[in-house]
Order: structure tokens, then sequence, then C-alpha cells
């Protein structure tokens, strides 16, 4: 069968269990080419595991993900897979022993074989893009935490990413630092970007997100637009339960 | 096995003990390491035979000890690399060789692990080669005509040993690190390899370098059991002055107090380079 060109993201029945706990439980999903796409519920409910499952940080149990055209199963795929593919951590994982620059080069260098001038003013373009241009030199210890996931968002842009996963990356941060890396994310979905983002974010649900999807332990339960996102408009119990803990 | 690291320390608080302590450790080790050096050269000075006799006797061995120390650490710390990082690996069969190893390495004592090397080993090649007359007469012929040298028995054995233990290292440094920084190296592109070198390896050789630093200390004093498989070095000639003369006292304190300036001087160095990989954090 022909792929829809449209298509960036195809999940196809897809189950990963860890040992007896099922994390995902035969998920299909297809995200189209500059769509945002939220998907919230519960803890447990499987986020990040499908999350982390689009660019096999996770291998599935059953299933297929098809990403850009390109299918996750042979190990040849999965490095391309990924550099097309940023992802944004909820504790950052920047590297502690470089500075924001190097954090930001160093995949361009080591993968792209990009040259180390042409690595560094990409780097700088994209600092100031995520309003740090004057911490270049920094180590992330010196930085606070919004800063430290704005860093972590210009280095998966490095990679010229086609896709952004984004795996609550505003809940390990304090309310004040909240607002500036997701007005990095708003910036991003406007200029088209595809992005797949846990959050529970409201703000940022209603102003970017095309569809919001519910999981609830391993299952997509509920998918909805952000007009109908109300108590009243949804079908599931268990959604509207779970929506009324983070609406209030 | 774990990193040994300390607690960090309040930097907000008063420095007064923190340097109060680096100052006593500073003079204690000044203290031993000037009171050793001046004894080894009283007794030189004061009486040059036998102990001047004595430490020129031992130069040579001196040498040989340095000599297979230095050559076994750097054939240990590769080891120690591939076999830690064998330990971690995902795939059954290569964790399985280097867990094996390693288990079997640390539970048999060196001086065993050479003499098995030095004695043994020659036999098994032999044997080997005489089965391999009718199928592989080239290759058995040349297993035949090996002999051992004991620089090489030597060094293989000390490598094949601290090399377990080194791994150990390795994989406890390796595995200090937190998941999330594999993960983040990978999910821009890098190999599995290419993450090791530039992202997980760096942040690890800062809680490494202190254990290893002190491995060298151990092999250092440990190497003296070569002298067991004919390698001449600092221990041995030490047997051979003592043969020769029966002044057992006199060359037993001069070949200890050589080992205690190299220790002393190597214990100070791995010391300086813990203190300044704690300040650093
Ligand atoms: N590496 C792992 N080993 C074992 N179990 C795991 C692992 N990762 C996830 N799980 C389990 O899989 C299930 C789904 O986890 P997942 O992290 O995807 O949930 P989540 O929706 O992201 O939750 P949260 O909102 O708390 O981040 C949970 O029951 C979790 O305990
Ligand atoms: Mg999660």
């Amino acid at each position: 069968m022909k792929e829809l060109a449209d298509n960036i993201i195809e999940i196809e029945h897809v189950s990963k269990k860890f040992g007896r706990v099922v994390a995902l439980d035969d998920v299909s999903l297809t995200v189209e080419r500059g769509e945002v796409v939220v998907i919230i519920g519960p803890s447990g409910s499987g986020k990040s595991t499908l999350l982390r499952c689009i660019n096999h940080l996770e291998s599935v149990d059953s299933g297929r993900i098809v990403v850009d055209g390109i299918p996750l199963t042979q190990a040849k795929n999965i490095d391309k897979v990924r550099a097309e593919v940023g992802m944004v951590f909820q504790l950052f994982n920047l590297f502690p022993h470089l500075t924001a620059l190097q954090n930001i080069t160093l995949a361009q260098t080591v993968v792209r074989k990009t040259s180390a001038s042409e690595a560094t003013s990409l780097a700088r373009d994209l600092l100031a893009k995520v309003g740090i241009p004057e911490k270049a030199d920094a180590y992330p210890a010196q930085l606070s935490g919004g800063q430290q996931q704005r860093v972590a968002i210009a280095r998966a842009l490095a990679m010229q990413p086609r896709i952004m996963l984004f795996d609550e990356p505003t809940s390990a941060l304090d309310p004040e630092m909240i607002k500036e890396v997701l007005d990095v994310m708003l910036d991003l979905a406007r200029e088209g970007m595809t992005m797949v983002v846990v959050s529970h974010e409201m703000g940022f649900v209603k102003a970017a997100a095309k569809r919001i999807i519910f999981m609830c332990e391993g299952h997509v339960i509920e998918e909805t637009t952000p007009d109908g996102l109300s108590l009243s408009a949804c079908k599931e119990e268990r959604t509207r339960q779970f929506l009324g803990k983070i609406l209030s | 096995m774990t990193v040994k690291t300390r607690p960090v320390q309040n930097k907000t608080s008063e420095t007064t003990p923190e340097e109060k302590s680096l100052w006593q450790r500073l003079d204690r080790w000044w203290l031993l390491f000037v009171g050793v050096v001046v004894l080894t050269l009283w007794l030189t000075q004061t009486r040059p035979d036998p102990y001047r006799r004595i430490l020129v006797y031992l130069e040579d061995g001196l040498r040989v000890t340095v000599g297979v120390t230095v050559v076994s650490f750097v054939f240990i710390v590769l080891v120690g690399l591939i076999g830690g990082l064998g330990r971690i690996s995902k795939n059954p069969l290569i964790k399985g060789v280097a867990s094996v190893y390693v288990e079997i390495v640390r539970g048999i004592p060196l001086l065993v692990q050479l003499m098995f090397i030095y004695y043994a080993s020659p036999i098994v090649i032999r044997g080997l080669g005489e089965s391999l007359a009718k199928s592989w007469p080239a290759m058995s012929a040349r297993l035949i005509a090996i002999k051992i040298n004991p620089f090489v028995a030597a060094i293989v054995g000390l490598t094949i040993c601290y090399g377990a233990y080194m791994s150990e290292i390795f994989r406890a440094g390796i595995e200090s690190i937190p998941k999330g920084q594999m993960e983040a190296a990978r999910s821009l592109g890098m190999g599995y390899l290419q993450s090791m070198r530039f992202v997980v390896l760096p942040q690890a050789i800062r809680m490494i370098l202190p254990p290893v630093g002190n491995e060298f200390v151990a092999l250092l004093k440990d190497s003296s059991l070569v002298s067991v498989v004919a390698v001449a070095d600092l221990t041995r000639r030490g047997r051979e002055f003592m043969a020769s003369t029966f002044m057992a006292l006199e060359t037993w304190l001069m070949v200890a107090l050589v080992y205690l300036l190299m220790t002393l001087f190597l214990s100070r160095i791995v010391a300086y380079i813990e203190e300044r990989t704690n300040y650093s954090r």
C-alpha cells in the first residue's frame, strides 16, 4: 500500500509491555504534517511510552510505526528516524560537561558531519531564537530550569527535525519559567512544525493544539479538538473525571 | 562495587574546617614523605656499605618494576574500558562473556593466575599444537615453538587480573551517569558508541579517575608478585641480593623504602585528583 504523504507519523496497533505492566495496548494514531497533537491522560497511562516509541527509545512488542515514510523496524532506520525527530525531555537532559553552545553543536558535527563553524553559527541563531543568545558559553548548571529547557529545544532543533516530541517539557519548571518555554513552543507551532506534546498546560493546548488525545491505561480513549474541550462534550466518564481535575 | 564519592561539602558554611582538614592532611603526608626521604638519605650517606650498595643493586629492578607497571596499566585501562562496556551491553553473549571473565578472575588469587600463565599455559598451548599436527601443521609447529617470555607472562597476567577489577570500575562509573544522558544523545541521532564517547564517558571519567589512580598504586605493589615468574623486578633483585649477602634486614628495609617512596608520591597525586574532581562539581 502507498503511504499517504501528509501522514508524517503513522502508529498502527502498537502494544508494549514492561514485564507484566501493559503500557500501550493496541494504540493507533496518525499525525499529519504540520499538526500539533497534544496527549493528555493520568499518570501511568502510557503517554511517555507512546512518545518514546516514536523515536524508538522503546521498542514496540507488536504493531507498526512509520515516521515520514520510514518504517521503524530495521536498526539501520532508527538513527535516520531519530535525526529527523527532535525530543525534549521533562528533565532537560542537557549534557552537563558541555556549554550551551557545545550542547547544540555536538550532534550536528558528530552525526551530520557539519563543519564546526557552520554548526556554531546555526547554534547561535537557535540560541537567539529561544531568547538566550548571551548564554552560549554557560554550562547547564549555571542556567535556570527555563533556560536549560530552551537550550534543550535549541539542541533538538539544530538537527533540523521534521517532528518535535515534547514529554511534559514544563512540569519540572517553576511557574514563572513555564511561560518562556511555552512561548518558544508556540512559535514553533506557528512556523508549522509537526509537534506531539505531552502536556497538561491548558493555555498551550488551547492556543496551539489541533487535536487532543486522551490516554488511559494504555489506550487512546478519546480524541477531541480544543473547542470541544469541555466536560459536557466528552463521551467517556473517565475523560470527564480527568478533565475536571486539570481544568479546575 | 561502587565508585567512591565523598559527600558534597557545604560551601556556604564557613570554610575553616574544610581548609583545616586539608592542611592536616598535607601536614601528615609531608611529614611522612619527608621522613622516608630523610631516612633513606641518612642510611645511604652514613652507611654507604651496605645501603648504597643495595640501592645501586636494586636500580635495574626498579626500572623493571616501573616498566611492567606502566605497560600493564595501559593494557589494563583498555581491557577495563572494553570489559566495562561489555558488562552493560544489551547483547547477552557479550554481557555473558564479560561477566564470566570478571567473576572467574576475581575468584582466583593473582599469584595463582601468574603461576598458571607462566607454568601451566605453555603446556596447554603445546597440547593444542600437538592436536593440530595433522589438520594444520603450519599452525601446529608455530604453537609448539612458542616460548613464554617472563615479561610477557607478567604483563598478560597483571592485565587479565587487574583488567577484571578495572572493568568493574568502568561499569560503575558508566552506570553512575543518568540514563537520560544516553537517551538524549541517541534521540539526536548519535549512535551507541558515539553517545558513549562524546556524552557518557567524558562524564564518567570524573567518577572513575580516583579509583583508577588507586588501582595504579595497588598495581605497583602487586607487581612484586611477578618476581615469582622469573621477572627481575625490584622484589626479585632484593631476594637475589639477600641470597648472596645474607643481609636480610638491610635488604628488605631498602626495598620497602623504595616501594614506599613511590606509593606515597603516587597516592598524593591521586588525592589531588580526587580533590579537584570534587571541587569542580
Ligand atoms: N522502563 C520501564 N520499566 C518498567 N515499567 C515502565 C517503564 N516505563 C514505563 N513503565 C510503566 O509503563 C506504564 C506507562 O508509563 P508511562 O511513563 O508511559 O506513563 P505516563 O503516562 O507518561 O505517566 P506520567 O504522567 O507519570 O509521566 C506505567 O505503568 C509505568 O510504570
Ligand atoms: Mg510520562
